[in-house]
């Protein structure tokens, strides 16, 4: 059974962009566009070995959407943040709410394939 | 923190790492601030837009001289946001669908791709370096929303308070217009140079995992 990976970002061309490299690896891609979206299907679908989530998002940000899944959800489920942003504060926010890392866009598609499997494998094995 | 990884740097075309160079205001921008903080803000957001457009692939010219495009109903625009302490100011891309196009990543997987939300997102990427960068020169920033940009909105005046700065952008035949607008505060202060030999921001295309 392929490993499902949700990515959570307002932008349809990141979310197309990390489904087409995700999909070519071998994994399921689902998609919601902003936190809030990213919640319910949380909330609705079945295993997510792993969410990419965007930070700067209407309604509810990456940020807010990492601790509100972290306090709901007893599943340890890995959450990476994907995101323009770099900066120190943030990140040791992120990293302080849970996140299982950080990546700065734009992303090579090797790089990125290589992390899913880092920690995919690592949650799986 | 463990495990990061730096994107490889491509072939044949080094790059100086910005974070530990002063601001470079591209050579031809026809209207550059007197002001030197103003000149160093406007350095460092060309110097972001230059960037983002090599790391996509594209070799960006600066053109001699900034005339507004003549076809604004063609146009695909975007703008993103961004403010701090005294400071407040905007990214705005435009041109036609085709450059876009050139600058999309992965061209063959998606046909057609969305091209406004693409010009949004090269919006929020430039911003976003913009960022990253200007925090080694200790200032934080933060970042709004990308948005599109209706073309003949790009016509009318803006607040007269902000500075504009036009710049056309030649990517092989085609043209990028990039408008930067932003207004300082008094007393707004912006290090001559990067404070750290680093800089405090992941640059991008880092990945790091806890």
């Amino acid at each position: 059974m392929k490993a499902t990976v949700l990515i959570i970002d307002d932008s349809l061309t990141v979310r197309q962009q990390v489904a087409a490299v995700l999909t070519a690896a071998g994994y399921e891609v689902i998609e919601a566009c902003d936190g809030l979206a990213g919640l319910e299907v949380v909330r609705t679908h079945g295993e997510i070995s792993l969410i990419l989530c965007d930070v700067n998002m209407p309604h509810m940000d990456g940020l807010e959407f990492l601790e509100r899944f972290k306090g709901e959800n007893s599943r340890q489920t890995p959450v990476v943040m994907l995101t323009t942003n770099g900066t120190p504060d943030l990140i040791a926010r992120a990293k302080r709410a849970g996140a299982r890392g950080w990546i700065v866009k734009p992303f090579q598609p090797d790089l990125l394939v290589g992390a899913v499997r880092r920690i995919v494998g690592a949650v799986a094995g | 923190m463990a495990g990061t990884t730096r994107k490889p740097k491509r072939p044949g075309k080094a790059r100086t790492e910005i974070p530990i160079q002063p601001a470079q205001v591209p050579p031809r921008i026809a209207t550059l601030p007197e002001n030197p903080v103003e000149k160093r803000l406007t350095g460092i957001l060309a110097v972001c837009l230059r960037e983002l457009i090599d790391d996509l692939g594209a070799e960006p010219a600066w053109l001699p001289e900034y005339q507004p495009s003549g076809d604004s109903e063609e146009l695909l625009a975007a703008s993103v946001g961004f403010h701090g302490n005294k400071l407040r100011g905007s990214i705005i891309l435009a041109g036609q669908p085709r450059v876009f196009a050139r600058l999309y990543p992965f061209p063959t997987l998606h046909n057609p791709p969305d091209l406004a939300d693409w010009a949004r997102e090269m919006a929020n990427q430039a911003v976003g370096r913009f960022k990253n960068r200007v925090l080694a020169y200790g200032l934080a920033v933060s970042v709004s929303e990308p948005k599109s940009v209706p073309a003949e909105d790009l016509r009318v005046a803006r607040t007269k308070k902000l500075i504009e700065i036009p710049m056309a952008i030649g990517i092989e035949d085609m043209r990028l217009d990039a408008l930067i607008e932003f207004d300082v505060g008094p007393g707004f202060e912006l290090a001559e140079q990067p404070v750290t030999q680093k800089g405090p921001a992941l640059p991008e295309g880092s990945i790091v995992l806890f």
